[in-house]
C-alpha cells in the first residue's frame, strides 16, 4: 500500500466520518481561537500603546532623572528647572524646544462631581498644550487655554460625558483645586486607549501641577532637518554636562520605556490568557483521545480486514496519525480565523467598556498563525497517537471475528498501580506543602503535589468511574427504575471512557473548587484580622494617595467631636543602615501615633507606642532576626530627597499578621522632620474611630467631608468586608469566565462521547425499542448517562479542587491566610450545575437516538 | 395489505397485496426466497414498519395508522420478539435481558411463570451469566424465554436459528414448538430453512410480494421439494 493510498484512505475515512469529528474539530477550533486571539489582541494593544507612545514622544525628551521612580507619593511631578529650556535650545540641531508640564496625580470632575477619568486604570494626565501635542492631536473646536480660568479636553473624554464649550470642571491637583471652563476640544489622531486629558496654559499647569513656577517636568526638543535623533541627543547632552544629571531620551527610547511599562502588564494578561487556553487544550485532548479510540473501536473489523490483506502496521498506524492530521489543520485553520474574529470581539467590548481600540490597528504577526496552526496539528496528532498505536495493535484476526463492541474490560493492573502512585505521591506532596515553614519550598510541593494528583487522578479515573458511577447511580439512578439501571451500565461499561470524559470536565472544576476555596478563604480571613486586628471603625482610601484638600478635610471632621481621631499614615522611601552595616532600601510607615489604636500590632520587644516618640519607629520582627537587631539599636535612615536621621528601634512587631507584615513604623512628625515640605508624601491610607455612640452620624460627616474628590472612598468595616468580598468575587468571576472555555470544551467531550456512543449502540437501540422501550424512556436512558458521566467529573473535580484549595490555604497560612473557607453554597451550585450540564450535553445525542429508525437500527452490522 | 418504497418508475413493491390470517394458538412459519418480502411482511405485522395500504389488526386492535407512542407499548406488552442475532443487551445479564420488557413496562413479572419458563428452555443455572459469557444457542434460548416471559399474544421470529449450528437450531425450535403446544403461544416465524419450518404448524410460501402457496403439517422434506418446486417454476416463467 503506497503513502498514497494511506492518505487516500485516511481522507475518506475523514470526511465518511466528519459528523464524528465535527465535535474534536470544535474543541481544535475554540483552544487555537483562544491562542490567536490573545496573541492578536495583546499585539494589537501593544502596537496601539507604541503608535500613542511613538506620537506623543518628542524627538528629544529631557526630563528628570528619576521622573517615574518617585515623585507619585507626593502628588508632585518630578520637575526640572525652566531655564534648563535655554541651555537646551542652544544645542546644535535643535529646531525648537519647549519646556512641558504634566501630572497624572489629578481627578477631573464634572459640575456634578462625577469623575471624568477611566475606571479601568487608565489615568487622568492635566498638562500645558504645547506643540509637541499637535503630532497626536488637533484641536477640533474651540482654541487652546489661554489663562487660569480656561481648560481644553481630550474629544473623547468629551464624548463620553457630554462635556461641551462653556462647561466647567473641577481639576482636583495636590496644590488645590482648578476650576476652568472648557474652551476647547483636541481629538487623538491615533488610538487613545482611554486616558482622559486636561490642557491649562503653561502658567497655570506649573503653579498648580508642580506647585512652583519656573519648573517644567520635561523638555521637548525638536530636531532641525537632517538631524538624527541620536544626533540631537548627544548634542544636547553636551551642551546640558555640567548642568546637573537627566534623563535624555530619543522618542523611540521614550517611546520603548513607556512600552516598557504598559508591556510588563499585559505580559501578565498575555501570559494568563495562555494558561487558560493551555488549559482548555489539556481537556480537548481528552475529547481527541476519546473520538480516536472510539473510532478505532467501531472499525476494528474494517482494521482487521486491512491488516489481513496485506497492510503493515505501520501503514494502519499512519492512517489513523493522518486522519488526526487532517482534523488538526482543519480545526487549527478555522481557529486561526476563528481568534482574530475573537479579538476583533474583545476589542469591541473592550470598547463598550471604555478603553478604546482601534480596529485599524489590529496586528497579526506571522508568528500568531503559526503558533495557533503549529500547537493545534501538534496537540491533536499527540493527542491520537495512543489510539493510533492501538489501531496499528489490531490483529487481522479481528476482521473474521464478531464484530460488536470491544469493550476495555481489563481497565489494567498496571494502570491502576500507576494510577494510585501518582495519586498517593502527590497526595504526600501536598502534605509536604502544608507542614512547609517557608513559602517558596511549600509552594513548589504544592505545584508537585497539584500536578502529581491531576495526572494520577486521571491515570486512575477509569477505575474510580466503575466505583463513583455505582454511587451516584445508587443515589441517584435508583429513582429510574430500569432505565436507570441500564443508563448505569451504560456508563460502566467502557470505564476508560468514561473515565476519560469525566477527567475532561475534572480539570476545569478542579480549578473552580480550588480558586473558589481560596477566594473565600481569603475573604474569611480578611475579615478575621479585621475583627481581631483593626481597630478602627472607618477606612479611608484613595487613588495614587489621599489629596491634602480631602486629608484636611477629614481631619476638620475630628473638631465636630463626631470622631474621636483621625489617624494619617504615610508611606516614606528611605534607604536604612543596620547597626551592622547592612543596607537595605526600606518603606517607613509614617503614621499619627494613633495607628497604634487602628491597627493593634503585637510587640515582640519593646511599647509600639514608643515608637513614636522622637527620632524613633519600629521594626518588623523578621527584619529584626535577620539583621540581630534589637530594641534600643539606632538605624541610619537615609530619607530619599531628604536628609539622614538616626532613629532609634523603640519596638520589634511580630510579623504574625495579615496586614503591614513587615512594616516599620515611625511617627509622621519624626519623617517631617527630615524632609522637606514638598517632598512629604500624601496620605497613603488614613483611619479614623467614631466617638462613642456617634458612629453613624460620623460614617455621615466622614463621607460628605471627602465628597469634592470622588477618588477618596471613606468606608466603616461592614462596608470595606463586603467591598473586599466584591474584589475577590470579581476576580473569581473573571477567572471563571476563562475556564469556561475549558469547561465548554469538556461539554463538547460529554456530548461526543455520547453521540459515538449511540451510534455504536445502533443495534442495541433498535432492539430495545422493538421490545417495546419507548422513545421518551430512550431519552431519558441517555440523559441518565450523560448526569451520571458529568458527577462523576464534577465529583471528582471538586473533590480534587478542594484539597488543592485547602493545601493552598494551609500554605498561605504563613502569609495570613489563616482561615480556611470551604464555600459549600458554590460547591454544590456547581454539582448541581454538572448535572444540568450532562443534561444539556445528551440533547442531540437522545434526540438522535430517539429518532433512528428502529428497523434500521435492528439492521445495522 | 400493500407495502411498497418510492414512487413513480423507482416504486418497489415488497408486498403486493397480502391477505394473511395467523391463527390463535399456532406456529407459523413464512418462507420465501431472498427479496421475497418474507421479512418486510413480519416487520409489518408486528408493528414495527408501516405499510402503504391495507390493515393490520392483531386481536381487535388495528395497528396500522397507530402512533409510535402506541406502537411502542403494543410491542411491549403484545409482542415479543426473536432476532437472528443480537438479541440481547450487553449490559444486563439473561434473567435481566429476560425480564426487560415487563422492567420497562414497569409491571412486575410473574414469578411462578418465569420459573416455568425458565425451565423450559433450562437456563436456571446461567441467569447471572452476562451474554458474553453465554454460547450462541443459549442467548438464543435466552431471547425466547424473554419473548415468553411477558406472555405476549404474539411472538415474532426473525430467522430464530439463522446463526446456529443445527443443534442448537434443533434445540431452539424445539423449545419454540413446546412453548405453542404445552403454553399455548401463538407463534410466527421467517425462515428459508426448510427444518426450521417443518416445526410449524403451517408454512406460507412468499414470493415476489405474494403469498403463492400454504402447507399444513409440514415435513422437511415436503417443503423441501415444494421449494425446489419453486425455484424451478421461477427459472422456467
Amino acid at each position: 500500500m503506497s503513502a498514497n493510498t494511506v492518505m487516500k484512505t485516511s481522507l475518506r475515512n475523514f470526511l465518511a466520518h466528519k459528523g464524528r469529528m465535527a465535535l474534536s474539530a470544535v474543541a481544535v477550533l475554540l483552544s487555537v481561537a483562544f491562542v490567536t486571539g490573545t496573541l492578536v489582541f495583546t499585539d494589537t494593544m501593544d502596537k496601539t500603546f507604541d503608535k500613542l507612545f511613538t506620537a506623543t514622544a518628542s524627538d528629544v525628551t529631557v526630563s528628570p532623572r528619576d521622573s517615574e521612580a518617585e515623585g507619585s507619593d507626593t502628588g508632585r511631578p518630578e520637575a526640572l528647572p525652566a531655564s534648563l529650556l535655554a541651555t537646551v535650545k542652544q544645542a546644535d540641531g535643535v529646531k525648537s524646544a519647549e519646556g512641558a508640564v504634566s501630572s497624572m496625580n489629578v481627578t477631573v470632575v464634572n459640575a456634578d462631581n462625577k469623575n471624568m477619568g477611566s475606571e479601568n486604570g487608565a489615568p487622568t494626565i492635566a498638562g500645558n498644550w504645547t506643540n509637541n501635542d499637535l503630532r497626536s492631536m488637533e484641536i477640533t473646536s474651540g482654541h487652546a487655554p489661554r489663562g487660569p480660568t480656561e481648560v481644553m479636553v481630550d474629544a473623547d473624554t468629551a464624548k463620553k460625558h457630554h462635556l461641551k464649550l462653556g462647561d466647567e470642571l473641577r481639576t482636583i491637583a495636590v496644590t488645590g483645586d482648578i476650576r476652568a471652563k472648557i474652551v476647547g476640544v483636541a481629538s487623538f489622531t491615533v488610538t487613545n486607549p482611554g486616558a482622559a486629558v486636561v490642557y491649562f496654559d503653561t502658567a497655570t499647569a506649573q503653579r498648580e501641577l508642580i506647585g512652583k513656577t519656573g519648573q517644567f517636568t520635561q523638555i521637548n526638543v525638536a530636531a532641525a532637518d537632517g538631524v538624527s535623533d541620536a544626533q540631537l541627543k548627544k548634542n544636547v547632552a553636551a551642551e546640558l554636562s555640567g548642568n546637573g544629571t537627566y534623563k535624555i531620551q530619543t522618542q523611540q527610547q521614550a517611546a520603548d520605556a513607556n512600552a516598557a511599562d504598559v508591556g510588563s502588564f499585559m505580559d501578565v494578561i498575555k501570559y494568563a490568557l495562555l494558561g487558560f487556553a493551555g488549559i482548555a487544550f489539556l481537556v480537548g485532548i481528552f475529547l481527541i483521545i476519546n473520538t480516536f479510540s472510539m473510532l478505532v473501536a467501531q472499525r476494528t473489523r474494517e482494521i482487521g480486514l486491512m491488516r489481513a490483506i496485506g497492510s503493515s502496521r505501520k501503514q494502519v498506524n499512519r492512517s489513523v496519525l493522518v486522519e488526526a492530521l487532517l482534523l488538526g489543520v482543519v480545526g487549527s485553520v478555522v481557529g486561526v480565523g476563528a481568534g482574530v474574529g475573537l479579538a476583533v470581539g474583545l476589542m469591541k467590548l473592550m470598547s463598550a467598556a471604555g478603553m478604546d481600540l482601534s480596529t485599524n490597528d489590529l496586528t497579526v504577526k506571522w508568528t500568531t498563525p503559526a503558533i495557533g496552526l503549529l500547537l493545534g496539528i501538534v496537540v491533536t496528532v499527540l493527542a491520537a497517537y495512543l489510539p493510533a498505536r492501538r489501531a496499528g495493535k489490531v490483529s487481522p484476526m479481528a476482521a473474521l471475528r464478531d464484530a460488536g463492541t470491544p469493550a476495555d474490560t481489563k481497565a489494567g493492573v498496571v494502570r491502576g498501580i500507576i494510577g494510585v502512585l501518582l495519586t498517593g505521591g502527590g497526595g504526600f506532596a501536598l502534605y509536604l506543602a502544608t507542614q512547609a515553614d517557608k513559602a517558596s519550598q511549600g509552594s513548589l510541593w504544592l505545584g508537585v503535589g497539584i500536578v502529581a494528583s491531576l495526572i494520577g487522578f486521571v491515570v486512575v479515573g477509569p477505575l474510580l468511574a466503575g466505583l463513583v458511577v455505582r454511587v451516584i447511580s445508587a443515589v441517584l439512578l435508583r429513582f429510574f427504575g430500569p432505565v436507570g439501571r441500564m443508563a448505569e451500565r451504560n456508563a460502566l461499561r467502557n470505564p476508560r471512557r468514561t473515565g476519560a470524559t469525566g477527567a475532561a470536565l475534572m480539570i476545569g472544576l478542579a480549578l473552580v473548587a480550588c480558586l473558589s476555596v481560596v477566594g473565600s478563604s481569603m475573604v474569611a480571613s480578611a475579615t478575621d484580622q479585621l475583627d481581631k486586628s483593626v481597630g478602627a471603625d472607618f477606612i479611608v482610601e484613595g487613588q495614587g494617595g489621599i489629596k491634602p484638600q480631602a486629608a484636611d478635610a477629614l481631619k476638620k471632621v475630628e473638631q465636630d467631636g463626631l470622631v474621636s481621631h483621625v489617624t494619617e499614615v504615610k508611606w516614606v522611601k528611605t534607604t536604612l543602615t543596620t547597626p551592622g552595616g547592612v543596607k537595605e532600601e526600606e518603606e517607613l510607615s509614617a503614621a499619627s501615633p494613633s495607628y497604634t489604636q487602628d491597627l493593634r500590632r503585637e510587640a515582640t520587644s519593646g511599647e509600639l507606642s514608643a515608637a513614636y516618640g522622637k527620632n524613633a519607629m519600629s521594626v518588623g520582627s523578621d527584619f529584626a532576626e535577620r539583621n540581630h537587631l534589637k530594641v534600643g539599636d539606632t538605624m541610619t535612615v537615609a530619607f530619599h530627597h531628604g536628609s539622614t536621621a538616626k532613629l532609634r528601634i523603640a519596638a520589634i512587631t511580630s510579623d504574625d499578621t495579615a496586614f503591614d507584615k513587615g512594616a516599620m513604623y515611625t511617627n509622621i512628625a519624626t519623617a517631617e522632620q527630615y524632609l522637606p515640605k514638598d517632598r512629604v508624601p500624601l496620605n497613603g491610607m488614613m483611619f479614623a474611630k467614631a466617638a462613642d455612640g456617634k458612629e453613624t452620624a460620623a460614617y455621615k460627616a466622614l463621607k460628605s467631608s471627602v465628597a469634592a474628590d470622588p477618588t477618596v472612598k471613606v468606608k466603616d468595616q461592614t462596608d470595606y468586608k463586603e467591598t473586599l468580598k466584591d474584589q475577590v468575587g470579581q476576580l473569581l468571576n473573571m477567572i471563571y469566565g476563562l475556564l469556561a472555555l475549558a469547561i465548554i470544551v469538556a461539554v463538547l467531550g460529554v456530548v461526543n462521547t455520547l453521540a459515538l456512543s449511540v451510534v455504536e449502540r445502533t443495534r442495541e437501540i433498535g432492539l430495545m425499542r422493538a421490545i417495546g422501550l419507548s422513545r421518551r424512556q430512550l431519552r431519558r436512558m441517555i440523559r441518565l448517562e450523560s448526569v451520571v458521566i458529568a458527577l462523576f467529573g464534577a465529583l471528582l473535580g471538586l473533590g480534587l479542587g478542594m484539597g488543592w484549595g485547602a493545601t493552598a490555604q494551609k500554605l498561605l497560612a504563613l502569609e495570613g491566610l489563616g482561615v480556611l473557607e470551604i464555600p459549600w453554597p458554590t460547591i454544590i451550585s456547581v454539582f448541581i450545575g454538572s448535572a444540568f450540564v450532562g443534561l444539556f450535553a445528551a440533547l442531540i445525542p437522545a434526540f438522535r437516538a430517539g429518532r433512528m429508525n428502529v428497523l434500521n437500527a435492528i439492521a445495522t452490522d | 395489505m400493500v407495502k411498497a418504497y418510492g414512487s413513480g418508475e423507482t416504486r418497489v413493491v415488497a408486498l403486493d397485496h397480502v391477505d394473511v390470517d395467523i391463527a390463535r394458538g399456532q406456529f407459523t412459519a413464512i418462507m420465501g426466497p431472498s427479496g421475497s418480502g418474507k421479512s418486510t411482511l413480519m416487520h409489518c405485522l408486528a408493528g414495527l414498519d408501516t405499510v402503504t395500504s391495507g390493515q393490520i389488526y392483531l386481536d381487535e386492535t388495528e395497528i396500522t395508522g397507530l402512533k409510535d407512542k402506541k406502537l411502542t407499548q403494543l410491542r411491549r406488552d403484545r409482542i415479543g420478539f426473536i432476532f437472528q442475532a443480537f438479541n440481547l443487551l450487553p449490559t444486563l445479564n439473561a434473567l435481566e435481558n429476560i425480564t426487560l420488557p415487563m422492567d420497562i413496562a414497569g409491571r412486575k413479572p410473574d414469578a411462578a411463570w418465569l420459573r416455568q419458563v425458565v425451565e423450559t428452555v433450562g437456563l436456571a443455572e446461567r441467569l447471572k451469566h452476562r451474554p458474553t459469557q453465554l454460547s450462541g444457542g443459549q442467548q438464543q434460548r435466552v431471547a425466547v424465554a424473554r419473548a415468553l416471559a411477558a406472555r405476549p399474544e404474539i411472538i415474532f421470529g426473525d430467522e430464530p436459528t439463522g446463526n446456529l449450528d443445527s443443534r442448537a437450531g434443533a434445540e431452539v425450535l424445539g423449545f419454540l414448538r413446546r412453548s405453542v403446544d404445552e403454553l399455548g403461544q401463538t407463534i410466527v416465524m421467517v425462515t428459508h430453512d426448510p427444518v426450521a419450518a417443518s416445526y410449524a404448524d403451517r408454512v406460507l410460501y412468499l414470493a415476489d410480494g405474494r403469498i403463492v402457496d400454504e402447507m399444513i403439517r409440514p415435513t422437511a422434506d415436503a417443503v423441501l421439494d415444494r421449494m425446489k418446486d419453486f425455484d424451478a417454476r421461477g427459472r422456467t416463467s
